[in-house]
């Protein structure tokens, strides 16, 4: 698992890769905290590398959004497909934080 | 056909990364579509976590044993430990999946997730020990 921060005018895409699971959760929130830092006006996490999301991993996606929501920083994630999909719809994610289907929308939503 | 996959692992989280693997071997070698194969690797996570947290017995001091078997029509998943008596499906906390982010409780989820991921899953105590039985069609 590897998250990656870029920055796109005042936007923080944290783009997520490869496996998070119980055994690496906690690492996963580290990295997630570092690229968010201080400044981030609004983040969006890119999940479309993202093979494998257990509770473990959405616990601290959950952990994340309400601590930004206490920021008043606004957070979306994008790019979700297959069983990764399935899981954060089942866990009724979508109805708490914006799901979008690309970047290029999780940004331009961002931006406004 | 069919193929079957029996571990033995300790009850420590580190322990499952060998699971996963073992278990994705099995699905590409029986052709699993990536929904089965992600349902089985989360089940059996969900499952272990839950036994190495709730178990009462101290982390690596116990067994957790596992079993997967797969044939044309379904992966079939056995997690058996002798920890303390407990029921999944019934004991854990069912999540308010429809609660708002700043009253949504952390945690809670995983029960949730196998029970609709699988197609079926169950309980029973015997012998002194949990057995957990679940079951994924592949249709």
């Amino acid at each position: 698992m590897n998250v990656q921060a870029e920055h796109h005018d005042g936007v923080l895409v944290a783009k997520v890769e490869g496996r998070v699971d119980s055994s690496n959760s906690q690492d996963f929130e580290r990295q997630l905290h570092e690229a968010f830092g201080d400044d981030a006006g609004a983040v969006v996490m890119d999940l479309g590398q993202l093979a494998y999301i257990s509770s473990a991993g959405l616990r601290v996606v959950l952990l994340v959004a309400k601590t930004l929501g206490q920021r008043n920083v606004g957070i979306s994630l994008c790019s979700l497909s297959g069983p990764v999909q399935s899981v954060f719809e089942i866990s009724g994610f979508n109805r708490i934080i914006q799901i979008h289907e690309n970047r290029t929308a999780a940004l331009a939503a961002a931006g406004k | 056909m069919s193929a079957s996959l029996t571990l033995r692992v300790p009850n420590r989280i580190e322990a499952f990364a060998g699971v996963t693997e073992a278990v994705e071997t099995l699905g590409r070698e029986e052709d699993w579509a990536p929904d089965v194969a992600y349902a089985v690797v989360l089940a059996l996570e969900e499952l272990a976590t839950n036994v190495v947290r709730h178990g009462g017995s101290e982390e690596g001091a116990s067994e957790i044993e596992i079993k997967v078997v797969s044939t044309d029509t379904e992966a079939r998943v056995e997690v058996r430990d002798g920890g303390k008596p407990f029921d999944p499906f019934r004991d854990a906390p069912e999540p308010d999946t429809e609660a708002v982010l700043e009253d949504r409780k952390i945690g809670g989820l995983g029960v949730h997730l196998v029970r609709v991921l699988m197609d079926e899953a169950c309980y029973r105590r015997e012998g002194g020990r949990n057995h957990v039985t679940m079951v994924k069609r592949r249709s």
